[in-house]
C-alpha cells in the first residue's frame, strides 16, 4: 500500500560532511550539519542554564535572611540582570533554536537546512554574543539595569560601567544569529518538505517552529533598533533615552516590549510544539483537534504583537490605551486555553506511558496553567497597578518560563534523547530528577506570589524583617537549593546514559514522525527514501497500517466532522 | 505634639503575632477606597482563577488515573477531535474574558479618573534613593515619612528627579511610576488612620531596596497641625554643642545638597533636613533614627548605604558628635 | 528559489527595523508639535535631487535584470555600473549634507532631533553602502562571465534588496524632508 519515494540527493556534498569524523573537536567546529549544530545549540543552552542557575543561587543566598550582607548591592544588581538576560537570550532562545534546527529537517523529510553555512554562522555568532556579554565581568562590570534595562537608568550618567555597552553588543550579535536562523528555518520549511507533505500534514512541532520563525523575524528588529539607539546614546552622546537632554524614557519601553512580549511567546511556542508530539506518542493517540492546536498558535502569534503595553500599565497612560491592551492580553488566554484543553483531550482515552518526558509534560499542564492565570491577573489593569514590579511578577515569569518553556523543553529532551544519542537514559534517575525539580520549583516560586501580595518589590538586594518576609524567603531559597541539587542529578543522568545507556533502537517510543524512521543517532545523510505522507503521522501510518490515519477522510483526521 | 504621640502609641503598643501580621502591607488589607475596589476585584479574579485551575487539575487527575497504560494494553481508539468540545473550550473562557473586561473597565474608571486639573494635595518626587513630598499651598517639604489626612479624596502628583521610580503603598491602592519629564497622578481616599508601609517598585539603581515609604494617615485636625509645623523654618533651641554643630554644618559642603529652611543651606539633591529629628527612621527606612545610627552614617555613608549619593567626608570624631547633636535637635 | 524567499524574509524584518527608527524620529520631531526651526535646516532641493538619483538607480537595476534575462551581457554590465555610480553619488550627497550640518554645530549629540535624524539617515546610508559592496561583487562576477546562467537567482535576489533600500529612502525622504515642509508652510 505505502510505497517509498526516492529522496533527491543534495547536489554537492556539504563542506562539513567531508571532514573526517575522527578529527574530533575540529569536526564540530567546522560542521555545517544541522544535527551537529542543533546539538551545539543545546549544549550552549545547557551550559548557560548552569551559569544562570548559579547566579540565581547566589541571589537566593543573599535573600535567605533579611538585612543580609552576603552580597553588595551592586553585585546583586549585576547578578539579577545577568541571570535574566542569560536565561532568556542564552538558555531558552538557543534551546528552542537547537531543537528546531535538529528536528525540523528530520521531521519534514529533508537532509539539511536550506542554508547550512548560514546555520553554522548563526550558531557561532550567538555563542560569541554570549561570551562577549560575560566578558563584561572582566571589563569593569556586568550590566546592572535589569534584563530590560529601562531608560534613563541605562544611560552613562546612571550606569557608568561598560556593562550596558556589552549588553547592547552581545545581544545585537546573538540577535543577528537568531534572526538568521529564523529565516533559515522558515525557508527550510517552505522549500524542503518532502513533496507529499502538504502544510496540513506538517507535524505540530514543525508548525510551531514555522510560526515562531515569523515571530522572531518580526520581533527582533525592534530590539535591535532599540539596542542600536542605546549604543548611540552611550557611545556617541546621543539623546534618544537621555531624559536629562530631552530624550524619552517611554520610547525605550515601547520599543523594548514591542520585542519583549513577542519574545516570551517565541520561547514558548516551540515547547508547545514539543508537548504536542510528546502527548500524542506517550498517550498512543493522535493529537486532539489538530487544526485548533495549529490555529491557536497562529492566533497567539498575531495577538502577541498587540499586547506590549501590558508591561507599562503603571506608567500613567490613558484609560483608552490601557483598556485596549487589557482586552488583547485577556484574549490571548483563549487560544492558550484551547491548547491546554486539547492536550487534555489528547491524553483522554489514551493508554498513557509515564516516562520522564511524559511526567514533565503532565506537570507542565499544571504549572503553566498557574503561570497563565497569574498572567491574566496582570491583564486586569487595576490588579496590575498593585502587583506590577513585585515578587508576584517574578513568580509569574518563572511559572511560565520554567513551568512552561523549560518543562516543555525537558519533555522534548527526554523524548528525543534516544534519537540524538542512540542511548536510553535511566528512567529511575529521570524520576528522581523530575520529582526533585518539580518540588524545588514549586517551593521556590509559589511562595513568591504571596511575597508580592504582601508588598515585596522585585529586584531588591535585601528586605526588612516584616512579618512573613523571612519565612517565605527562606522557603524560596531552600526550594532553590533543591532545584540546584536536582540539576546535579540531571548531569549524572546524562553522564550515566551516555556511558552506560542501553542502545536505543530506531524508534523506541513507537513515534509518529519521520525522525523515528532513520537510525539513532541519524547518519549524516538523514534519509535516502521516504514513504509518501497521507497524514500528520506518517510513521504511525507505516507501522500501524490497520489503524493508520491515511485511511480516513480529512474531516476525521482532524476531528472537524460534525457530531451526528 | 498630638500627632506624634498618637502615632508613636500606635507603633509601640504591644501586639500579638496575629496583630503584627495584620499590620503587613498588603493589597488584601485595604485602607483606602481605591485599594478596596482593587481588593474586591482581586478576590473575584482569584475565585475564577481557582475554578479554572480546579477544572484543569481535576480533569488531569481523572485522566492520569483512568488512562494510565496497563500491561498488555492494545492501541486505544484513535479519535482526533470533537467540534462540540472545541466549542466549549473557546466559549467558556470567552465568557470569562467578557465578564472580567467589564469589571476591569469599571474599576479603572473608579480608581484612577483623569487628573481634574486642580491643585494637587501632595507632590511626590522620587530621588535616588529617597522620597520627597511637598504640600502645595504650604511651605512644608518632608522626606520619606509622609503624612496624609484621612477621609478626604486626595490628588497626588508623582514626579521623578533622575531615573524612573515607582510609588507604591499597597494598603492605599494603585502604584504609579515616577517618570522623569512627566507628571503622573493618583487619587487616594484613606479610610483608616494608621501607618502604612510602602516601597519604590521600579528598579532605580544600587539602593533601590532601601527606598521605602512610610505613610502616616491621621485625622484631618492632627494632619493640619502637622503640616503647619512642618511648614515652619528650623528654629530649635540649641545646646552649646548643637550650636557648634550648626556652625560646622554651615562651613562644610552639606548645604549644597541639603536644605534646612531658615538657614543658608538650600540644596535639593538630598533630603530636606529642616525637621530631621521628628522622623522615626532615616535613610528611607534603612534604620531607626537615633544618634548612634546618625553617627555611623556621618562617619561613612558608603558603608551604611553603599551607592547612596552622599559622599564620604573625613571629619574628626568631635565634629561628627556636634553635627549629630545639631541634627538631633531639628525636631 | 530558497535564496529569494530568504531575502524577502530578511527584507521584511529590516522593514520593521527601519519602522522603529522612523518611529523614534517622528516621536521627537512631530510630537507634540512640529519644530519648524529644525525643518528649515534641511535642504529640500539638493536632497530632493539626490533622492531622484537614488530612485533612478532602481530603474537602472531593473534594466540590468532585463538584460540579464535576455542574456545581453554587455548591457548588463553597463546598467550595473550605472546603478553603482548612482548609489555612490547618493552617498556623496549624503556626505555633503552631513558636512553642512556639522558646520552649523548640528551634530548627533546636539539634541533629540539630530540624534534621531542622523541615526535614521545613517542606518539607511549604511544599507546603501552594503548594497554597493554587494553590487560591486556582482559586477566583478559579471565581468568574470559567471553571470550567464539565466536561471540564476543571484541577480533577482540582490534586486529585492536594492529596491528595498530605495523604497526605504522614499519613505524617509517623505517623512523627514517633504512632510515637515508641507506642514510648516501650511501653518505659516
Ligand atoms: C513563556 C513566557 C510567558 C508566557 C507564556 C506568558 C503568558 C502570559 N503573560 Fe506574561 N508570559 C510569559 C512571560 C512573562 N510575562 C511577564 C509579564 C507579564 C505581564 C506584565 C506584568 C507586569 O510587569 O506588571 C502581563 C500583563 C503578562 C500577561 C500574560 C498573559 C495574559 C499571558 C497569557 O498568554 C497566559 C495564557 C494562559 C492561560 C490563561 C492559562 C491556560 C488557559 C485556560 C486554562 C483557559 C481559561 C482561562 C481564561 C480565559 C482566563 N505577563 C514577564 C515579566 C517580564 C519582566 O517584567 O521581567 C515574563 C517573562
Ligand atoms: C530557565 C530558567 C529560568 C529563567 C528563564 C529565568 C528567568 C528570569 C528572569 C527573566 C528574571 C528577571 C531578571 C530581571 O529582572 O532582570 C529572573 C529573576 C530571578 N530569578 Fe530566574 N529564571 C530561571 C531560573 C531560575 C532559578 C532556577 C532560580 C532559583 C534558583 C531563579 C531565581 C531568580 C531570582 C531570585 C530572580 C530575581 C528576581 C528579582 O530580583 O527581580 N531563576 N529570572
Ligand atoms: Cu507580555
Amino acid at each position: 500500500m505505502i510505497t517509498d519515494v526516492e529522496l533527491p540527493e543534495p547536489e554537492k556534498s556539504l563542506p562539513g560532511a567531508t571532514v573526517n569524523s575522527d578529527q574530533g573537536l575540529l569536526m564540530w567546529i567546522s560542521s555545517v550539519d544541522h544535527k551537529q549544530i542543533g546539538i551545539m545549540y543545546l549544549l550552549m543552552a545547557l551550559f548557560y542554564l548552569f551559569v544562570g542557575g548559579l547566579l540565581a543561587l547566589l541571589m537566593r543566598v543573599q535573600l535567605l535572611v533579611p538585612n543580609n550582607h552576603f552580597l553588595a548591592p551592586d553585585a546583586y544588581n549585576q547578578l539579577f540582570t545577568m541571570h535574566g538576560t542569560t536565561m532568556i537570550f542564552f538558555v531558552l532562545t538557543p534551546a528552542i533554536l537547537g531543537l528546531a534546527v535538529y528536528l525540523v529537517p528530520l521531521q519534514i523529510g529533508a537532509n539539511e537546512m536550506a542554508f547550512p553555512r548560514l546555520n553554522a554562522f548563526s550558531f557561532w555568532i550567538s555563542l560569541f554574543g554570549g561570551l562577549l556579554l560575560y566578558f563584561s565581568f572582566l571589563a569593569g562590570g556586568a550590566p546592572d539595569a535589569g534584563w530590560f534595562s529601562y531608560a534613563p537608568l541605562n544611560q552613562t550618567q546612571y550606569s557608568a560601567s561598560p556593562g550596558i555597552d556589552y549588553y547592547c553588543i552581545g545581544l545585537l550579535l546573538s540577535g543577528i544569529g537568531t534572526v538568521a536562523t529564523a529565516g533559515n528555518l522558515a525557508v527550510t520549511i517552505i522549500t524542503l518538505r518532502t513533496p507529499s507533505m502538504q502544510y496540513k500534514y506538517m507535524p505540530v512541532f514543525v508548525w510551531m517552529v514555522f510560526i515562531d520563525s515569523f515571530l522572531i523575524l518580526a520581533a527582533f528588529p525592534s530590539l535591535n533598533a532599540a539596542l542600536a539607539m542605546l549604543l548611540i546614546d552611550r557611545q556617541l552622546d546621543g539623546h534618544f533615552f537621555n531624559t536629562d537632554a530631552g530624550g524619552s524614557a517611554l520610547l525605550w519601553q515601547h520599543l523594548f516590549w514591542l520585542f519583549g512580549h513577542p519574545e516570551v511567546y517565541i520561547v514558548v511556542l516551540p515547547p508547545f510544539g514539543v508537548l504536542s508530539e510528546v502527548f500524542q506518542v506517550y498517550s498512543r493517540k493522535p493529537i486532539f483537534g489538530y487544526p485548533f492546536v495549529v490555529g491557536s498558535g497562529i492566533a497567539i502569534s498575531l495577538l502577541a504583537f498587540g499586547v506590549w503595553v501590558h508591561h507599562m500599565f503603571a506608567t500613567g497612560m490613558g484609560h483608552t490605551v490601557n483598556s485596549f491592551f487589557a482586552v488583547s492580553s485577556m484574549l490571548i488566554g483563549i487560544p492558550t486555553g484551547v491548547k491546554v484543553f486539547n492536550w487534555l483531550g489528547t491524553m483522554y482515552g489514551g493508554s498513557i506511558r509515564f516516562t520522564t518526558g511524559m511526567l514533565f509534560a503532565t506537570a507542565f499542564l499544571v504549572e503553566f496553567t498557574i503561570g497563565g492565570l497569574s498572567g491574566i491577573s496582570f491583564a486586569i489593569v487595576p490588579i496590575d497597578w498593585q502587583l506590577t514590579d513585585t515578587y508576584y511578577v517574578v513568580a509569574h515569569l518563572h511559572y511560565v518560563f520554567l513551568g512552561g518553556s523549560l518543562f516543555g523543553l525537558f519533555a522534548g529532551l527526554f523524548y528525543w534523547f534516544p534519537k540524538m544519542s542512540g542511548r536510553m537514559y535511566s528512567e529511575r534517575l529521570g524520576n528522581w530528577f523530575f520529582w526533585l525539580f518539580v518540588i524545588g520549583f514549586n517551593l521556590t516560586f509559589f511562595v513568591q506570589h504571596i511575597l508580592g501580595i504582601i508588598g515585596m518589590p522585585r529586584r531588591v538586594y535585601t528586605y526588612p524583617a516584616l512579618a512573613g518576609y523571612s519565612a517565605l524567603n527562606l522557603t524560596s531559597s531552600l526550594g532553590a537549593f533543591l532545584m540546584g541539587l536536582s540539576m546535579l542529578v540531571f548531569l549524572y543522568l546524562l553522564y550515566d546514559a551516555l556511558k552506560r545507556g542501553k542502545r536505543a533502537g530506531d524508534n523506541p517510543w513507537d513515534g509518529y514522525t519521520f525522525e523515528w524512521l532513520t537510525s539513532s543517532p541519524p547518519p549524516l545523510k538523514n534519509f535516502t527514501t521516504l514513504p509518501p505522507v497521507y497524514s500528520f503521522r506518517p510513521v504511525h501510518d507505516l507501522n500501524h497500517p490497520e489503524i493508520g490515519d491515511y485511511k480516513k477522510p480529512d474531516e476525521e483526521k482532524y476531528g472537524t466532522k460534525d457530531i451526528d | 505634639m498630638g500627632d506624634q504621640n498618637s502615632v508613636d502609641e500606635y507603633l509601640s503598643a504591644p501586639r500579638s503575632y496575629m496583630e503584627t501580621l495584620s499590620m503587613l502591607p498588603s493589597l488584601l488589607r485595604p485602607a483606602a477606597a481605591q485599594a478596596d475596589r482593587i481588593a474586591s476585584l482581586t478576590a473575584y479574579f482569584t475565585i475564577a482563577a481557582l475554578l479554572v485551575l480546579t477544572i484543569v487539575i481535576g480533569l488531569l487527575i481523572y485522566i492520569v488515573v483512568r488512562f494510565r497504560a496497563r500491561p498488555g494494553d492494545a492501541e486505544p481508539e484513535q479519535f482526533t477531535g470533537n467540534k462540540v468540545v472545541e466549542g466549549f473550550m473557546i466559549g467558556v473562557p470567552t465568557l470569562l474574558v467578557i465578564v472580567f473586561m467589564y469589571l476591569t473597565l469599571d474599576t479603572m474608571a473608579d480608581v484612577l479618573p483623569p487628573d481634574s486639573g486642580t491643585q494637587p494635595d501632595v507632590v511626590i518626587t522620587g530621588h535616588r534613593y529617597w522620597w520627597e513630598a511637598s504640600y502645595p499651598g504650604t511651605k512644608a517639604i518632608v522626606a520619606n515619612e509622609i503624612h496624609l489626612p484621612v477621609g478626604r479624596r486626595l490628588l497626588l502628583h508623582i514626579n521623578a528627579a533622575d531615573v524612573i521610580h515607582d510609588w507604591w503603598v499597597p494598603a492605599l491602592g494603585a502604584k504609579m511610576d515616577a517618570i522623569p519629564g512627566r507628571t503622573n497622578h493618583l487619587w487616594v481616599t484613606i479610610t483608616k488612620p494608621g501607618v502604612y508601609e510602602g516601597a519604590c517598585s521600579e528598579f532605580c539603581g544600587a539602593q533601590h531596596a532601601w527606598m521605602r515609604i512610610k505613610v502616616v494617615a491621621q485625622p484631618e485636625p492632627e494632619f493640619r497641625d502637622w503640616v503647619a509645623r512642618k511648614a515652619q523654618v528650623a528654629n530649635p533651641v540649641l545646646s552649646a554643642s548643637a550650636q557648634a554643630g550648626a556652625a560646622f554644618f554651615s562651613r562644610q559642603p552639606c548645604g549644597s545638597c541639603h536644605r534646612i529652611r531658615g538657614t543658608a543651606a538650600t540644596g535639593a539633591v538630598g533630603p530636606d533636613l529642616t525637621h530631621f529629628a521628628s522622623r522615626r527612621t532615616m535613610l528611607a527606612g534603612l534604620m531607626e533614627n537615633n544618634p548612634d545610627n546618625l553617627r555611623q552614617w556621618l562617619t561613612d555613608p558608603q558603608h551604611v548605604k553603599p551607592g547612596a549619593l552622599m559622599p564620604r567626608f573625613i571629619y574628626p570624631k568631635d565634629s561628627i558628635n556636634v553635627l549629630v547633636d545639631y541634627l538631633s535637635s531639628l525636631k | 528559489m530558497a535564496q529569494k524567499t530568504l531575502i524577502k524574509l530578511i527584507v521584511g524584518s529590516e522593514t520593521i527595523f527601519f519602522l522603529a527608527l522612523l518611529m523614534a524620529f517622528v516621536y521627537f520631531s512631530y510630537v507634540p508639535t512640529l519644530n519648524p526651526r529644525l525643518v528649515s535646516r534641511l535642504d529640500l532641493t539638493s536632497t530632493g535631487l539626490f533622492t531622484v538619483l537614488l530612485l533612478s538607480s532602481s530603474f537602472t537595476f531593473w534594466r540590468a535584470e532585463v538584460s540579464f534575462r535576455r542574456g545581453q551581457t554587455k548591457q548588463l554590465r553597463l546598467w550595473l555600473i550605472g546603478t553603482v555610480v548612482l548609489g555612490i553619488v547618493f552617498l556623496f550627497g549624503q556626505g555633503l549634507e552631513y558636512r553642512t550640518l556639522f558646520r552649523e554645530q548640528l551634530t548627533i549629540s546636539q539634541g533629540t532631533f539630530t540624534t534621531s535624524f542622523f541615526t535614521l539617515t545613517g542606518f539607511h546610508g549604511l544599507h546603501v553602502l552594503i548594497g554597493l559592496i554587494i553590487l560591486s561583487i556582482v559586477i566583478y562576477l559579471a565581468f568574470l562571465g559567471d553571470l550567464d546562467d539565466p536561471d540564476s537567482v543571484l541577480l533577482p535576489s540582490v534586486g529585492i534588496y536594492w529596491h528595498f533600500v530605495d523604497a526605504v529612502w522614499a519613505v524617509v525622504f517623505m517623512v523627514v524632508y517633504v512632510l515637515p515642509h508641507v506642514l510648516a508652510d501650511s501653518t505659516l
